[in-house]
């Protein structure tokens, strides 16, 4: 059996960048709490021996709050790592010794890292290193990863990683002991154990074997008198004590007053008033960069120069060349074609623009702009009973959902999860859909995109609003570090828009095949126009669109950037009058989400919470519709 | 002085009082514990001058011993709050003290410590301690010097006093972030979010966790 290393540490602390230059391969690295939700695994070799490599979420404790803190817990317990790399924060490094202990409990061997020796030199601190270790002991690295300096020292010292014999004093001991004792033949990992049983952590139930479970139970809440709370508080006491006592002894800080332009802008972005008009400006460039510039020119370049004009006739050609029966050229070539529709659309109109997006996201993720802009949108947010960190989510839902939902897990309850996901599923277009949406909207005025924008956040309030009071639990308050702002580094993004652009060609580019399959099939056996009458007389007498548009909307069901291109195509060809571009733009984007994306709620919700989901927005999008459609007719002329 | 009569009455009040409001208003149970704690015949002189009724197995008090009793666990846990946050004695040590300083406070003396404090809503164990009048007026006389972090100005520096216990979760969480009793703060913003400085760490918080935070100007 490979052995297995464990990285572990705090919430943006690098060991992601670690562990990307060390096993050569790409996790998603950001400068935001929580990004990493799915653990990365991967492979080194040292000195001749192959070690399995897996990085974990990033967690402040063991006593777990959210999902993804649980995921790191439950690793360790389960998989019982050989080595564990602990990366900490230099300049922070009090929070990681808290880690630190309760890493120690596991008896484990590790290695401690302090990372971010440049801020931590530019901020003054100085570490006595070798006292740290005698302290410790464990074996100590100091790097800086995103240069890469000492990195290579990591993994030298993997074999040299030692089990932590610190003894921290704690006032319970007597109780911990007795708990311990109980548990010790049983059980993996028991002292660590015992102390959450103590603090009353119910998840750490699951790994008490059935037989005994009622008698530790009941054991732990007469040993604590049921006030588990003050445990857990006396744990943190002792453990805070013990941190204060090393760091009097190893650390040392020289008062640098300095402002950089950095820290200055820092500020600024948090600032209620500039904040505000430097988030609008972020909006402003990214509608150009994506929606005007990407979206408009080059997917129109690469759609009619590379493959209306070039590599279409040609395969083409091809067939007619072979003189193949007529379905089969229809199948690839034909109106749903896959040279015809999948390929182009996949590859130009939507690989550019979820570039484009993944590009923006990354600079804004690696500079330390999201967190700040968390902050600015705290407040809108508790509207609708979330808070500022529902950010990252939803800012990544304008590029893809599916990606989206996946990351809607840094959440801590599920309330907050269930109500991102809906408006995720209802109102927030991603970066395909969005491109298409804003090239059609722009090319016929400003007042129309308003409007539409108008219609979205309504949207988002209104039904948001209605979920925080319908769903049962409480909102969780806001708590975030804010991380010191940064010049994104360009390596740095580039690798994490490959690695989300690699996740996307092997997650979604396959279904987007076989969706265009779907259509043709359905189109085959002419099932595409008894849907069409079906749903022609919502489309047609409700929502006052031409029949045609019934068939972008089904299309719609299956990717939610065909059904937008199926409009942008009749709106091209003159076939919508202004209203009905703006009512059909509305309702394709309330409209229900893609496949992936609804494969995905399905997955983290269940079927019977998924299908609830979307009929309740289908219902939504078209009484919307509807509704917009009499108004605008009654009181808005273009 | 009060002689030592009255101190036990009082002692005994005191703990008849948190035991009811805890839940526990069986009378034996009580009786055994104000037995070992105060003393052999205090019960009776209770019953005896009024205090306390035995209603079936159930023990209740009286309005003026109810009076007493929350008084005296307000004056207690005010003093523990007091010797905890002001002059920072350790831990161990508050509770003999303020066994012994509780019962020479006056109201008016206890609500000045009170208003100095900030109101605070919990003693350092996490009990809750009762409101007295001074709460409820919104006006105060004397300046406090342990606030919520919500009323400070922005860049006053202070000192971390204790965060109110009411969710176990974030307190862990923004003790694992720095925020520890003893820490120094920047308040550098109060809007959209407040945002302090602990250490290099800045950390965002929203209006209703700058209330749960005490800090000692």
């Amino acid at each position: 059996m490979q052995k297995l290393i464990a990285f572990v540490g705090n919430p943006n602390v690098g060991k992601s960048v670690i562990f990307n230059k060390t096993t050569g391969q790409y996790a998603v690295v950001s400068n935001y709490a929580g990004t990493t939700v799915d653990v990365t695994r991967g492979t080194v070799n040292i000195a001749g021996e192959q070690y399995q490599v897996v990085d974990t979420p990033g967690i402040y404790s063991l006593m777990p709050l959210s999902e993804d803190e649980q995921v790191t817990r439950d690793l360790i317990i389960r998989e019982k790592p050989n080595i564990i790399v602990q990366v900490c924060d230099m300049k922070n490094i009090e929070r990681s010794l808290h880690l630190f202990f309760e890493l120690s409990l596991f008896n484990i061997p590790m290695i401690f890292v302090l990372n971010m020796y440049d801020e931590a030199v530019q901020s003054g601190i100085k570490i006595n290193i070798s006292k740290l270790e005698a302290i410790l002991q464990v074996p100590i690295v100091v790097c800086t990863a995103t240069t890469g300096d000492g990195v290579k020292d990591i993994i030298k010292n993997i074999p040299s990683a030692k089990i932590s014999n610190i003894n921290i004093k704690y006032k319970y001991q007597n109780d911990i002991d007795c708990v311990n004792n109980s548990l010790k033949e049983k059980l993996n990992f028991s002292k660590a154990i015992s102390i959450y049983l103590l603090s009353g952590d119910k998840d750490i139930y699951k790994y008490i074997p059935e037989n005994m479970k009622s008698f530790v139970l009941d054991f732990c809440a007469k040993t604590v008198k049921n006030e588990f709370k003050m445990f857990a508080a006396q744990i943190f006491n002792d453990n805070n004590n013990a941190i204060i006592k090393i760091i009097q002894e190893v650390k040392s800080v020289k008062h640098i007053a300095q402002k950089g332009f950095l820290e200055f802008l820092g500020n600024l972005c948090v600032n209620p008033f500039v904040g505000f008009f430097i988030m609008i400006a972020v909006i402003f460039v990214m509608y150009e960069f994506i929606g005007v510039f990407v979206a408009g020119t080059v997917v129109d370049y690469i759609q009619t120069k590379v493959f209306a004009e070039t590599i279409n006739p040609i395969i083409a050609s091809i067939f007619d060349y072979y003189n193949v029966s007529l379905l089969i050229k229809d199948f690839f070539v034909g109106k749903y074609g896959f040279f015809t529709m999948a390929i182009p659309y996949a590859f130009a109109i939507i690989f550019p623009i979820v570039i484009a997006f993944f590009l923006f996201f990354g600079i804004l993720e690696d500079s330390g702009y999201l967190p700040r802009l968390s902050v600015i949108l705290n407040r809108v947010f508790s509207l609708v009973g979330l808070n500022g960190k529902a950010v990252l989510p939803m800012v990544l839902g304008l590029g893809c959902g599916t990606m989206a939902v996946l990351s809607s897990r840094i959440l801590e309850t599920k309330k907050e999860r269930m109500i991102v996901l809906v408006l995720l599923s209802l109102a927030i277009p991603c970066s395909a859909q969005l491109g298409i949406i804003l090239a059609m909207l722009s090319s016929v005025s400003y007042k129309v995109t308003i409007i539409w924008l108008l219609c979205i956040i309504f949207s988002v309030l209104l039904v948001g609003k209605i979920l925080e009071f319908y769903i049962k639990g409480e909102s969780t308050p806001f708590i975030i570090e804010i991380p010191k702002m940064r010049l994104p580094s360009i390596i740095n993004i580039l690798s994490k828009v490959k690695m989300r652009l690699v996740w996307y060609m092997k997650e979604v580019v396959p279904l987007f095949i076989l969706a265009t399959a779907g259509l043709f099939f359905i189109d085959k056996i002419h099932l595409l126009g008894h849907l069409e009458k079906l749903f022609a007389p919502i489309v047609v007498k409700f929502l006052g669109l031409p029949i045609e548009t019934t068939s972008t909307f089904i299309m719609g069901f299956l990717r939610r950037d065909y059904g937008a291109s199926g409009i942008y195509d009749l709106a091209q060809h003159g076939m919508l009058s202004t209203t009905q571009i703006l009512v059909s733009s509305v309702v394709i984007t309330l409209f229900v989400p893609c496949l992936a994306q609804s494969l995905m709620v399905v997955k983290e919700h269940g079927a019977k919470n998924a299908t609830l989901i979307f009929c309740s927005i289908t219902a939504y999008a078209i009484l919307f519709g509807g509704a917009l459609r009499l108004i605008v007719s009654k009181i808005v002329s273009f | 002085m009060k002689t030592k009569e009255k101190i036990d009455v009082e002692e005994a009040l005191g703990v008849i009082w948190t035991s009811i409001q805890r839940g526990n208003d069986n009378f034996d149970k009580v009786l055994s514990v104000i037995k070992e704690g105060v003393n052999e015949n205090i019960m009776d002189e209770l019953i005896k001058d009024n205090y306390v009724i035995k209603e079936g197995l159930k023990i209740r008090l009286t309005e003026k011993g109810g009076y007493l009793g929350k008084e005296l666990t307000r004056r207690h846990r005010l003093t523990e709050r007091l010797l905890a946050d002001v002059l920072e004695f350790n831990r161990e040590e508050i509770e003999k003290i303020a066994c012994d300083l509780e019962h020479n406070i006056s109201t008016d003396l206890a609500d000045s410590i009170c208003t100095l404090l900030g109101h605070p809503k919990e003693c350092p164990h996490g009990a809750p301690i009762p409101e007295g009048e001074c709460c409820k007026k919104s006006e105060d006389k004397i300046e406090s010097i342990v606030v919520p972090l919500s009323h400070l100005d922005i860049a006053e520096e202070v000192k971390l006093s204790y965060i109110v216990t009411t969710n176990h979760d974030y307190l862990h969480k923004l003790l694992s972030l720095g925020m520890v009793p003893g820490a120094k703060l920047i308040l550098h913003q109060k809007f959209p979010t407040y945002i302090v400085k602990v250490n290099e760490t800045q950390i965002a918080i929203d209006s209703e966790v700058a209330n749960l935070i005490y800090v000692r100007k």
